[in-house]
């Protein structure tokens, strides 16, 4: 079966094929400056410089991501600055979140720490993105 | 009268009650913010990129790194295998590096293994190479890892890379 493309459009969305999505890790020593394009599930444990697109994000409590996010799913339990723009945002009780982040829905644990915009976005919004919308830092 | 004693007696019952309120009661607050903190497991030091992940970039690791999918950049780490449907074009720096893919770059590791399916394009610089049957090799193979400046200036990574 070969792998489809970033953001196809024909894609099934993703609640139907979420056991079957190839899962990638960055461990809590690693580091990636650059961008990280994967179709599947992505752990951080370690950091990130640069930009993630990705169906489903997780960042763990030691993660830290320094840019944007895109991505359907977004667990954050770590550090974050940056822009995120997602369907479903969660924000673990552990995060600390500075920037946007562009949600449709979006959960905010008690004692996360959020500074900065939520805006709130359609659907629509998300299924159209493909490049990433030029937003004053 | 035997209702009306009944009434009187249901409201005195009933307004009894009412003075309890007032007297100082201990209000029982939720302690979560009192209970012990569950030990955070230590996250895994192993990095693993999927078939469906490309890194456009650096990647590095002071721990172990699983590549199947495709990085457009250098990776360092101390152990690096490469998985048979993984691509990296760059510089892959290890003590240990196991090539069963496909690298257009360059291999700087004390250790190299290049499996059957391995797809090298660049040079390996190596202490201790393995090459099997069916490899493909397009470049020089060089025993010099360790004579260069990447182990004599360890603390120097900037100057090292200058020089590499």
């Amino acid at each position: 079966m070969p792998v489809p493309q970033f953001r196809d459009k024909t894609r099934p969305p993703l609640g139907r094929e979420a056991g079957a999505l190839p899962t990638s890790q960055l461990g809590a020593a690693a580091t990636v400056t650059g961008i990280l394009d994967t179709d599947g599930e992505l752990t951080v444990h370690g950091s990130v410089l640069g930009r993630i697109n990705a169906e489903r994000l997780v960042l763990s409590e030691r993660g830290t991501v320094e840019g944007d996010v895109v991505a359907k799913d977004v667990h954050i339990g770590g550090r974050l600055n940056g822009r995120v723009f997602a369907l479903n945002v969660t924000l673990e009780p552990s995060a600390d979140v500075s920037g946007r982040i562009f949600h449709n829905t979006v959960t905010v644990a008690r004692g996360a720490r959020f500074e900065g915009r939520m805006p709130w976005r359609p659907t629509s919004y998300f299924e159209a993105l493909d490049q990433l919308p030029e937003t004053q830092p | 009268m035997t209702m009306f004693n009944r009434t009187d007696k249901a409201g005195e019952t009933a307004s009894a009650p009412q003075p309890a309120p007032s007297t100082p009661v201990e209000v029982k607050r939720p302690q979560a913010y009192a209970q012990p903190i569950p030990a955070a497991p230590t996250p895994p030091s192993v990095s693993v990129i999927s078939k469906a992940l490309k890194i456009t970039g650096q990647l590095e690791s002071t721990e172990d790194i699983q590549i199947e999918g495709e990085v457009d950049g250098d990776v360092r780490a101390i152990s690096v295998g490469i998985g048979p449907n993984a691509k990296i074009k760059g510089t892959v720096r290890g003590e240990q590096v196991q090539l069963s893919g496909a690298v257009e770059g360059k291999i700087e590791a004390k250790k190299v293994v290049l499996t059957r399916t391995a797809r090298m394009s660049g040079d390996v610089i190596h202490q201790d190479i393995t090459i099997e049957s069916g490899a493909f090799i397009d470049g020089h193979c060089r025993p010099e890892f360790g004579k260069s400046e990447v182990k004599s200036a360890p603390h120097k990574p900037v100057i090292a890379a200058s020089n590499g």
